[in-house]
């Protein structure tokens, strides 16, 4: 039994290796595309930028002012029972969001609604033929479909995640004041937060920003077989892109650790 | 007059989606008064509910694995940061174990077996109700809730609970390794930090929430799927949808739990 | 003129069509036919060039296209018409711009008031005037096979490929179907290649017919020597009956 639970994992991973290069593949076309537009309809860009960003605004307020105000919560109660000092909370909390938090949370709450978005959208696309129809016109489907929504995403998620860094902190200050009576002016100092932590914060979201059209596009354009297809492809787009990010995530973490970071 | 007509658009574009919000809150909510009253007395399906089971719980496996150990790895890396800062290494084996049993466990595995879970629930109930099975069930005189919903339902929540322990365990695992690579941690400092200040109250308050999760995911998850309307896309829209839902139902519980348990 | 030798192709891992040769004279008129799934949507795709077989060759003009890049099939495919099994029109485009766009892809410089006159033109043609501004959700079955018909037929392309022109469709709607498609290729002399499962509706439009079954031609010629075909699964397919190899 032990030998098949290896197994799963090891044709799950193998799996996953073999939709890493085709993702590649995609990516490398969409990073001509951005460079090399050819005949795109005008204004898609921003029409897609609407759908991500706009449409995304108030599930995003919604899910990080109260992850912020959880995150407090927890912290605050330990501090609490290990040292009562809560004025450093603030402080770190607010870092912590830049750096790591708000980049992941965002992203994971975008690879749900944008990636299961794009994935719907391109899956009955390809399952109705629209897919081949604009092949026959000569138009490449990566080119027209998933450049505008690749770059669209890496703008709005720089965006929202900056928008979403806002609400926490200011949901956590909330929090903080009306649980634990820690002065606002107390909770709201910027320095501890670095340059490098900015850069690892930005870097973040704009490659998950870029990720996840590429992984939900890759799995929308390869659906097969109808309404249950779409389906499966939308399944596929929201855990991909779900995994992509934290293991993009744990890298740039990582890089960022050894480089910009270390010295801290 | 153009004044009036500029508010009664104001209002009707902020009522149109207000309206359709209490729709879908209503039908989940009516949803989870027939799944409730079909366990009271509980009669369901058991061959439904153990197919359901071994297929929701053996295929996402894999995937819950994968997340914990990277989920691990992460808070490890937040951890180092303030470990090279005061030399904290013996508290990075309560920190890592804390924030995964209480928070980060039970919600990103939540939100995995939302992605992984609920919207292929959703897209198999979505294209059950668009090829006309659903119909064929109640032609025979068969409640679709009662045989369908009830048992997945119920390995939904048996299953969530199940794998966030497996999900914690592998992610203490992650975090202790990459502990020891990346922030200097020895694995027995990690150990002793961990056990010494981890209570089975925070595993627990983690598992609880799992719980009340899995059942968020089963719900919006059987609600979207089984009012699907329009072939393909519809089918396409309804994941979409059960997923984003699944996901405020998660974070806004969280909330909730986070202040009403221990 | 369009030739193929020997095409084997692989779908998802599985063989689709077998060894296939066939040749189509310019100005003809062919109609597939066969049961379901054996390949005939699979071999009209893969005419166009939207499949690539693993064996074979395919000559469209002079031109191999198995081997080619795909930016360079854009060219061969512009000698071609397709109107695809489901309409495949673009829901996020009006009918009127779903009709010009081969149009637009093919001559970029045309003005948009261009493209709407040659669309509404189109559109007439196929008995949809006054349609132009509707959405595709907005029609009904038969009005997206004309608009289907309208987009394929908009770049006057010297090959026209229908896959299932009046599936779903009642039997007045499918003669006026196929009496516009007829009187289409009466007026451009295109070479015409149709596939349905409406066996004697399409033996009046067509002059030649090839019978696949599981990716294998079983009859390749005149329309009229069909009858006489000794193959089994033609026998019993032509006849509609009950017992045989099918």
């Amino acid at each position: 039994m032990i030998g098949n639970f290896f197994a799963s994992i090891g044709a799950f991973v193998l799996g996953l290796i073999e939709a890493f290069f085709a993702g590649l593949s995609i990516a490398g076309r969409t990073f001509r595309g951005v460079f090399h537009p050819r005949g795109r309809a005008r204004g898609e860009v921003l029409a897609q930028m609407y759908q991500i960003g706009n449409r995304s605004l108030l599930f995003v307020t919604v899910t990080l002012g109260a992850l912020g105000m959880v995150l407090v919560f927890q912290v605050c109660l330990q501090i609490n029972k290990i040292t009562g000092d809560q004025s450093q909370v603030g402080p770190e909390f607010i870092r912590g969001m830049v750096h790591a938090f708000v980049p992941i949370l965002t992203a994971m709450m975008l690879a749900t609604r944008v990636g299961a978005g794009i994935a719907a959208e391109l899956g009955s696309m390809t399952v109705t033929e629209q897919v081949d129809a604009l092949r026959m016109t000569g138009v490449d489907p990566v080119d027209y479909l998933i450049v505008p929504r690749f770059l669209a995403s890496i703008i709005m998620t720089l965006v929202l995640g900056i928008y979403a860094t806002v609400i926490v902190v200011v949901a956590g200050a909330l929090m903080a004041h009306t649980a634990f009576d820690v002065n606002y002016a107390v909770f709201f100092v910027f320095e501890k937060v670095t340059w490098g932590d900015l850069g690892v914060g930005l870097t973040k979201l704009a490659v998950h920003g870029g990720a996840i059209p590429i992984v939900s596009g890759y799995c929308g354009l390869s659906t097969t077989g109808g309404s249950e297809g779409v389906g499966t492809a939308t399944t596929r787009a929201v855990i991909n892109s779900s995994l992509t990010v934290i293991i993009l995530d744990f890298v740039i973490s990582a890089i960022g650790l050894m480089t910009v970071q270390a010295g801290v | 007059m153009g004044v009036v007509t500029t508010f009664a658009n104001f209002f009707a574009a902020v009522g149109a989606p207000v309206l359709a919000l209490c729709a879908e809150v209503g039908g989940i909510l009516t949803l989870l008064f027939r799944v409730l009253w079909c366990l009271v007395p509980p009669r369901f399906d058991l061959d439904e509910t153990w197919r359901n089971l071994h297929k929701m719980g053996v295929k996402s496996v894999p995937i819950i694995v994968l997340t914990a150990f990277f989920t691990g790895g992460i808070m490890v890396i937040q951890a180092a940061v303030f470990v090279k800062k005061f030399g904290a290494t013996s508290l990075v084996g309560w920190g890592a174990g804390y924030a995964v049993f209480r928070e980060v466990g039970p919600m990103l595995l939540g939100l995995m077996f939302s992605g992984r879970v609920g919207s292929n629930n959703t897209a198999e109930l979505g294209t059950m109700v668009v090829t006309e099975q659903i119909d064929g069930l109640r032609a025979l005189s068969i409640d679709p809730v009662r045989y369908l919903l009830v048992p997945r339902v119920i390995s939904m929540i048996v299953m969530l609970f199940l794998l966030t322990i497996l999900g914690d365990v592998v992610a203490i695992l992650g975090a202790a390794l990459f502990g020891t690579v990346l922030a200097d941690v020895s694995l027995a400092s990690f150990w002793v930090s961990f056990s010494q200040n981890l209570h089975v109250a925070d595993v627990v308050h983690g598992l609880i929430k799992a719980a009340v999760f899995g059942f968020i995911v089963a719900l919006t998850s059987c609600h979207f799927g089984i009012t699907v309307k329009g072939g393909a896309v519809g089918v396409g829209r309804a994941v979409n949808n059960a997923v984003v839902a699944a996901a405020l139902g998660i974070v806004l519980s969280d909330y909730l739990l986070t202040y009403a348990l221990p | 003129m369009i030739r193929c030798d020997g095409l084997c192709l692989t779908l998802a891992h599985r063989p689709v069509l077998h060894e296939l040769g066939w040749e189509i004279a310019p100005g003809s008129v062919w109609g597939i036919i066969g049961p379901p799934a054996s390949g005939k949507s699979v071999l009209a795709k893969t005419l166009c060039g939207l499949f690539t077989p693993q064996q074979g060759t395919l000559h469209v003009d002079g031109t191999e296209m198995t081997r080619l890049p795909e930016p360079e099939r854009v060219a061969v495919r512009r000698k071609m018409g397709m109107l695809f099994q489901n309409n495949a029109l673009f829901d996020f485009l009006r009918v009127w711009e779903n009709v010009a766009f081969p149009l637009a892809r093919q001559d970029p410089s045309l003005s948009r008031e261009a493209l709407a006159a040659r669309a509404g033109e189109r559109l007439r043609a196929v008995g949809l005037a006054g349609s132009e501004e509707k959405w595709p959700s907005e029609l009904s079955g038969g009005m997206k096979k004309r608009v289907g018909i309208a987009r394929a037929t908009i770049c006057n392309a010297p090959v026209l490929i229908y896959d299932e022109p009046t599936a779903g469709l009642d039997p007045v709607t499918t003669s006026k179907i196929y009496d516009l498609l007829t009187d289409l290729r009466l007026r451009h002399a295109s070479t015409v290649i149709a596939i349905s499962s409406d066996i004697p509706a399409l033996r009046r439009f067509v002059d030649h017919i090839l019978f696949l079954h599981q990716g294998r031609v079983r009859y390749c010629g005149p329309e009229a020597g069909l009858e006489a075909c000794e193959d089994p699964v033609v026998h019993q397919f032509v006849r509609g009956l009950g017992e045989g190899p099918l």
